[in-house]
């Protein structure tokens, strides 16, 4: 009996091969989209769970609003962890890293390589983070001063072997000692670092509870709950935060004060298990995700697979009902309602079998792809994990039966009699089931459309922003300080080069970097009230002028003022802040740590440009003169960049010997501040795309259905004179009502999940109507030109033929 | 009216060659009504299927009205059609989905008739083969003799000057197949040429001429008086 259904079911699908192939095709697509999105959600989903009490482990966070500033911050000060563990009992461990002092040079033979992936660590780094060890130990690894932990790529990179430990290494021109060689950290960690440095190296201001710059994690016993737990910084910062506080503040007695003058200070704690998927904070160690994503993309795999499913079952359903001769000869020889039931099924699993393994020869095809699309690093392999494996198996067998079971019962119910006699059109062709999946198809297809364009121009709108700089032909120089004594050398030198414009030596750029604000004051004395907390760089003479920017009151820095090293120009925000009606000749005061107040003279205000992402408002911000030499950044004009650079490393060869060039330009340092928004746009093209293109099939198949369905009601109408226009209308404006159905639905949800995504932006687009008329268009065109090919065909036919087989 | 000479149709699947028509020539002339007759697959359907332009000969001439129409493409075929020619069919071939005022409806609506004079000529004919009555019914609410007057209604709405049926009694009883073969007589004596296919003796009397068919040839004419 299985041999006779098999049989048949092979025979079934060889004889409609068009059909097989748009019914596995569809499918098959649906599927291998399907498991790529499966293994992206699930790779998301496992960020640092692998360290043993991941679920135990939680960063300590600061939320900040000071003087104008509003920061929310991953780091909190360098006390914060040590006084946790020493008041306490809950907390069994916790660990600091230092990674402020950015990227250092390493020294390989006579040259130096600029490594990024480098921190300090507190010893305790591999009690709470447990790494695979290749060589030496980590228990005690970072307990002296002067040592240092690599990972294998490092070791490899400096020794050429695995086996360092007990080498020496010079980092920053310092020796350390190399205690441990770990294995690189795992992909889905949300740090990676080639160097982990003794954070007794790390020279600073110890024991300052104000100041914010420790990644800090925190071990709790088992069965503490960490909400609970959080309360405990209220006393934290009534014992220690507050008295170090008074101190710089007059006026200041209790956190309440603090907190009625419009100011925050509060500390919490981010599970470690969260913090790829839900910490948008500053500073973040590496990029995170964002758990929108995983929810964006969730929802597009189930929808990709339902539409599949529905093709798959409209095909089906739409291909069996020419066989109705076979189940009325077959009830006719005595076959049961069950076994019919039974063959239906086992065909459409065998289908929805072939198709699986389709769609897995697909995915391992496309896996490369999707992977520098997503920016990750999955393996084929993951494929069949343990924990994907039986979902895999069971899909075919779901989706079998899900198509099979109408198209089953639908045809064992009819009597044989009726079916032989062909009488079985009746109340097939009105179906509101079919109506509702192909409106459910459709309406999916207009979100994602709508989805696409709008996250198309919100990426274009924030490229084409005015910035209130210009980032274009900007060429920047890393790492100056490189060069020493040398920097004006080297600047004046590229200065004298063919196609550069202007040059600017300075600490920072309006691309997102690691900074840190300091506080100043209206008046020489502090209060919460008076506080204007702000960004500052020092920049020099001509940092304004290379990079665009507009003075909008007083002046800029000029060498005719001996007196502008003592001058500070503000952005709008920082003067409104400040409350002046009119700044430019106000004072600013700083007291520093040791009690010593400055005073700056306002001597221009420049108009606000976006220094951060432009999700993120702008900030106050004061630019001061002097001598920072970490960037030096050129203006240049040539369409020949290729030679000048090549000019430019000369010049630098020269006066920096062995040390490493590294350049970049601005605006691609600009658009990687969007590179996650970048990838979202991408791999939403791309899905939407192929789920128009499997809602296609599956209309394409409908249609061809329903032709069939009426080839003679379309023969009749042709023999009394219809026209094929006449026909083409006919069989199309069932389905224009549909799509018509389907953007009314489509549009509320989509305005709605479009809007939502926006909020993430401080500057966004607003959605326009066209959008959402264009998606309907584009869904209109495609399902007519779908329904015309197939209408064409129909009302071609010679209606002798359909008529004969009466 | 027709006048065809050494027609030919041949049927070519992957295998087998059929000839249905094997250079068949005959004539039917304005006014007259002729039955054609023959066993099964002696290629009267599809003379029948040539004659109301739906398929076309591979070889041979076929005058209509004076016009040779053999090598017309389909739109002209569909054109000519359209005015001149009326269909009546063993299965009715009504539309399911339209009631019967609809359905007498359609030839005029592709003729490009207006609305009002539509409404005025579907009425005339419907009470004509006497159905008024039930001209908002859908076809399957009917019997099949008041379907196939439906039919009939629908072919000759459009004043066709030739109307061909294709076994238009094979799926009525003897009562209803009577009443459909007066309306056709009916007809042809008000100045409409019918070709008729039939398997039955008694419908073929009420022709004034029969065709016998046998290999796609006409073997012998019998000529009513």
């Amino acid at each position: 009996m299985i041999r006779n259904y098999f049989k048949i079911a092979v025979r079934n699908l060889w004889k409609n091969k068009g059909f097989s192939a748009i019914n596995i095709a569809g499918l098959a697509i649906g599927l291998a989209c399907f498991i790529l999105i499966a293994l992206f959600v699930m790779d998301e989903l496992s960020y640092d769970r692998f360290y043993p009490d991941a679920d135990r482990i939680y960063r300590v966070d600061a939320d900040i609003k000071f003087g104008g500033n509003n920061l929310n911050l991953t780091v909190s000060s360098d006390p914060m962890g040590p006084v946790l563990k020493k008041d306490y009992p809950q907390v069994e461990e916790y660990t600091r890293i230092y990674a402020s002092e950015g990227s250092k040079l390493v020294r390989k033979g006579n040259e130096y390589i600029n490594e990024e992936k480098i921190v300090y660590a507190d010893s305790t780094f591999f009690n709470i983070f447990p790494q695979k060890v290749v060589s030496g130990e980590t228990k005690t690894a970072l307990f002296e001063p002067n040592t240092v932990v690599i990972s294998e790529t490092a070791a490899k990179k400096y020794f050429s072997t695995v086996d360092a430990a007990g080498k020496t290494i010079d980092i920053d021109k310092k020796p350390f000692k190399v205690t441990a060689v770990i294995k690189d950290m795992p992909h889905n960690s949300h740090f990676h670092f080639d160097f982990i440095m003794s954070m007794k190296n790390v020279e600073y201001d110890w024991n300052n509870f104000l100041s914010h710059n420790f990644h800090t994690y925190i071990l709790l016993k088992k069965g503490t709950d960490y909400h609970a737990f959080e309360k405990n910084f209220t006393q934290v910062l009534d014992n220690y935060v507050l008295p170090q506080a008074k101190q710089f503040m007059t006026g200041l007695n209790s956190m309440d004060d603090f907190r009625k003058s419009g100011n925050k200070l509060d500390y919490s704690l981010m599970p470690l298990t969260k913090i790829h998927l839900y910490s948008h904070r500053f500073p973040e160690l590496e990029a995170n995700s964002n758990i929108q994503f995983v929810y964006i993309f969730s929802a597009v795999a189930l929808f990709i697979l339902l539409i599949a499913c529905i093709n798959f079952m409209n095909l089906s359903t739409a291909r069996s009902v020419n066989r109705a001769k076979e189940v009325g000869i077959r009830k006719v020889l005595g076959t049961g309602k069950k076994n019919l039931i039974a063959q239906f099924l086992s065909e459409s699993a065998l289908m929805a079998f072939i198709s699986l393994l389709l769609a897995l020869v697909l995915t391992y095809f496309t896996l490369p792809l999707f992977n520098n699309i997503a920016a990750k690093s999955m393996s084929a392999g993951s494929i069949f994990s343990s924990s994907f494996l039986p979902f895999l198996i069971a899909l075919p067998v779901i989706v079998g039966l899900l198509a099979g079971l109408y198209p089953a019962f639908f045809l064992s119910r009819f009597k044989p009699i009726a079916v032989l006699k062909g009488k079985i059109n009746a109340g097939f062709k009105k179906n509101t089931l079919r109506s509702g999946l192909v409106v459910f198809q459709f309406f999916t297809s207009i979100v994602l459309i709508i989805g696409t364009i709008i996250v198309y121009q919100q990426l274009h709108f924030i490229q084409n922003t005015n910035l209130g700089f210009t980032k274009d032909q900007v060429l920047i120089i890393d790492d100056a300080y490189a060069l020493n004594k040398n920097d004006e050398v080297f600047k004046n030198a590229v200065l004298q080069l063919p196609g550069v414009k202007s040059g600017t030596m300075s600490g920072y750029l309006p691309v997102n970097s690691s900074r840190t604000d300091n506080t100043y004051s209206r008046e020489a004395v502090m209060d919460p009230k008076n506080a204007l907390s702000m960004q500052s760089w020092i920049v020099d003479y001509d940092y304004i002028n290379t990079l665009g920017m507009k003075i909008i009151k007083g002046r800029d820095f000029s060498k005719d003022f001996g007196t502008d090293s003592n001058a500070v120009i503000l952005n709008e925000t920082a003067a409104k802040v400040l409350g002046y009606e009119d700044p430019v000749g106000k004072k600013l005061f700083r007291q520093s740590p040791d009690g010593k107040t400055t005073s700056y003279t306002i001597i221009g205000i420049v108009k606000d440009f976006h220094f951060e992402s432009l999700r993120q408002n702008i900030y106050p911000l004061g630019l001061m003169l002097g001598h920072s030499n970490s960037i030096i950044s050129f203006k240049i004009a040539t369409a020949n960049i290729k030679p000048l650079i090549q000019q430019i490393q000369n010049k630098w060869k020269a006066l920096a010997p062995g040390m490493p060039f590294s350049y970049r330009f601005m605006d691609d340092a600009f658009n990687n501040m969007y590179r996650a928004e970048q990838r979202v746009e991408k791999v939403a093209i791309t899905f939407a795309i192929l789920a128009i293109i499997i809602a296609c099939l599956g209309l394409f198949g409908l249609v061809t259905y329903m032709a069939e369905q009426r080839t003679k009601e379309i023969g009749v109408r042709k023999v009394l004179g219809a026209s094929v226009p006449n026909l083409v209308a006919m069989l199309s404006k069932d389905f224009m009502k549909l799509v018509a159905i389907a953007s009314v639905i489509a549009f509320p949800v989509a305005w709605w999940g479009m809007h939502t995504w926006l909020q993430d932006f401080a500057y966004r687009i607003s959605i326009e109507w066209w959008v959402f008329a264009l998606a309907a268009f584009i869904a209109l065109l495609i399902a007519l030109l779908t329904v015309s090919v197939q209408a064409i065909k129909a009302a071609m036919a010679n209606p002798v033929k359909s008529l004969r087989t009466e | 009216m027709i006048k065809i000479k050494d027609l030919e149709k041949i049927y070519r699947t992957e295998e087998v060659e059929t000839i249905a028509l094997n250079k068949l020539s005959m004539e039917v002339k304005d006014g007259e009504f002729v039955a054609v007759m023959g066993p099964s697959g002696c290629g009267k359907s599809t003379l029948l299927n040539i004659l109301g332009l739906l398929d076309d000969p591979d070889a041979g001439s076929f005058i209509f009205n004076g016009i040779e129409v053999a090598k017309f493409n389909e739109r002209k075929r569909a054109d000519l059609r359209k005015h001149n020619i009326g269909f009546v069919f063993q299965s009715f071939n009504l539309i399911d989905e339209l009631t019967v005022f609809e359905n007498v409806e359609l030839p005029l609506i592709y003729t490009g008739v207006k609305s009002s004079e539509r409404k005025k000529r579907v009425d005339e004919v419907l009470d004509k083969v006497q159905i008024m009555h039930r001209r908002n019914h859908y076809p399957q609410q009917l019997s099949g003799g008041q379907q196939q007057r439906v039919a009939v209604a629908r072919a000759v709405v459009n004043k066709p000057k030739l109307i061909l049926a294709d076994e238009p009694t094979g799926n009525l009883d003897s009562h209803n197949g009577n009443e459909v073969m007066e309306m056709l007589t009916d007809l042809n004596e008000q100045g409409t040429t019918i070709v008729m296919v039939t398997h039955s003796e008694h419908d073929a009397r009420y022709s004034h001429r029969i065709i016998r068919m046998l290999d796609g040839q006409t073997v012998l004419e019998n000529i009513m008086v």
